[in-house]
């Protein structure tokens, strides 16, 4: 046996393949260089990355390596401008779930730009023929998506892919004074129709629906852990 | 069989397709996915194609003209360069041998 094959044997078995496995295929390549006469080197290629090539794990890694993907979402007041200023980090939406979630990913090698529109569903769609393309719906908006590269060509790449942004969610400062103006205007709604005990009665009901809501993120969270 | 062996397939030729849906004349991104989509290799997204696109305009293989439209912003038109006819010609070639390759291997298995 070559030094090169003793090396292969080393690398597998710290890639963590079965003993029977990695004598099965030391033997098949000593044997095919045997026959052929070929350098191992020269046939099989570098030692090291030849080892990972035949590890199925690392096989199987591989296309995730080269794309990454993150699910995010942002209210309605700021999400197109979120959804531009991610596209220009790279970011393409592949679809937008039933919870608002951006479903995106970015190709690691080769990351392209993305401009996005948001339009009320059904209307006003932009032409495809410039290159825009339906990429996802929710309640009432459907949003389209297009390459930077389809205006500005090989410009509309970036050089790297930038860090990916940590966070998940998106709320900006418009929709918590939303939120804050309409959780005023229930309690002010119920304490009118149900007198003095009508803030009682909001708050526990919107404590209710904090910890249903709260309920569903966790299962959510879990799932998604249990996904990975 | 792995689902997205056309994928992978098409990989491979991309380049050339796109190059040889230019031979006719200049054309622009939409309109190369939807001559591919008609020619049988389904819908190919602007991820997709633009990124083949950009590969073959930094290899001077194609040119590109941005043009404004009456209406809208307008559009990249892509043309082929006379290296890129050149590329063309020679790598059809070469795909037309492992092509058929490929088949005198199938159809001897489909023959079985």
């Amino acid at each position: 046996m070559t030094a090169y094959f003793d090396t292969l044997t080393e690398r597998l078995r710290a890639h963590g393949l079965p003993a029977a496995d990695i004598d099965g295929i030391v033997a098949d390549l000593s044997a095919y260089t045997a026959e052929s006469g070929a350098d191992p080197e020269e046939e099989f290629g570098p030692v090291d990355d030849f080892a990972r090539r035949l590890t199925p794990k690392e096989d199987n890694d591989g296309p995730e390596m080269e794309t990454e993907t993150w699910r995010w979402t942002a209210d309605a007041f700021h999400e197109r401008a979120r959804l531009n200023e991610f596209g220009d980090q790279g970011w393409e939406v592949e679809r937008v779930d039933a919870f608002g979630h951006f479903i995106s990913h970015r190709d690691r090698a080769r990351p392209q730009r993305w401009e996005y529109l948001r339009t009320t569903a059904g209307r006003d769609r932009p032409p495809a023929a410039e290159g825009w393309e339906h990429c996802g719906n929710w309640m009432i908006f459907d949003y389209y998506k297009r390459p930077k590269s389809a205006m500005l060509g090989p410009a509309g790449e970036l050089p790297a892919p930038p860090t990916a942004s940590s966070g998940r969610v998106f709320w900006s400062k418009r929709f918590y004074l939303w939120i804050g103006g309409y959780l005023v205007l229930l309690i002010v709604l119920l304490t009118g129709v149900l007198g003095p005990s009508g803030p009682t009665i909001a708050i526990s009901l919107l404590v209710t629906v904090a910890v249903m809501v709260l309920w569903v993120i966790v299962g959510q969270r879990r799932a998604r852990n249990r996904e990975g | 069989m792995p689902a997205d062996r056309r994928a992978s397939w098409l990989k491979g030729v991309l380049d050339l397709l796109v190059l040889a849906t230019l031979t006719e004349g200049e054309s622009y991104g939409y309109e190369i996915a939807k001559t591919l989509a008609d020619a049988g290799f389904g819908q190919i997204k602007g991820g997709t194609l633009y990124p083949v696109l950009n590969r073959l305009e930094e290899a001077g293989l194609v040119v590109a003209e941005f043009r404004v439209a009456d209406r809208g912003p307008g559009r990249r038109y892509y043309r082929l360069t006379d290296q890129g006819r050149r590329t063309l010609a020679e790598q059809s070639e070469l795909w037309l041998v492992f092509d058929e390759s490929v088949r005198t291997i199938l159809s001897k298995e489909a023959g079985r």
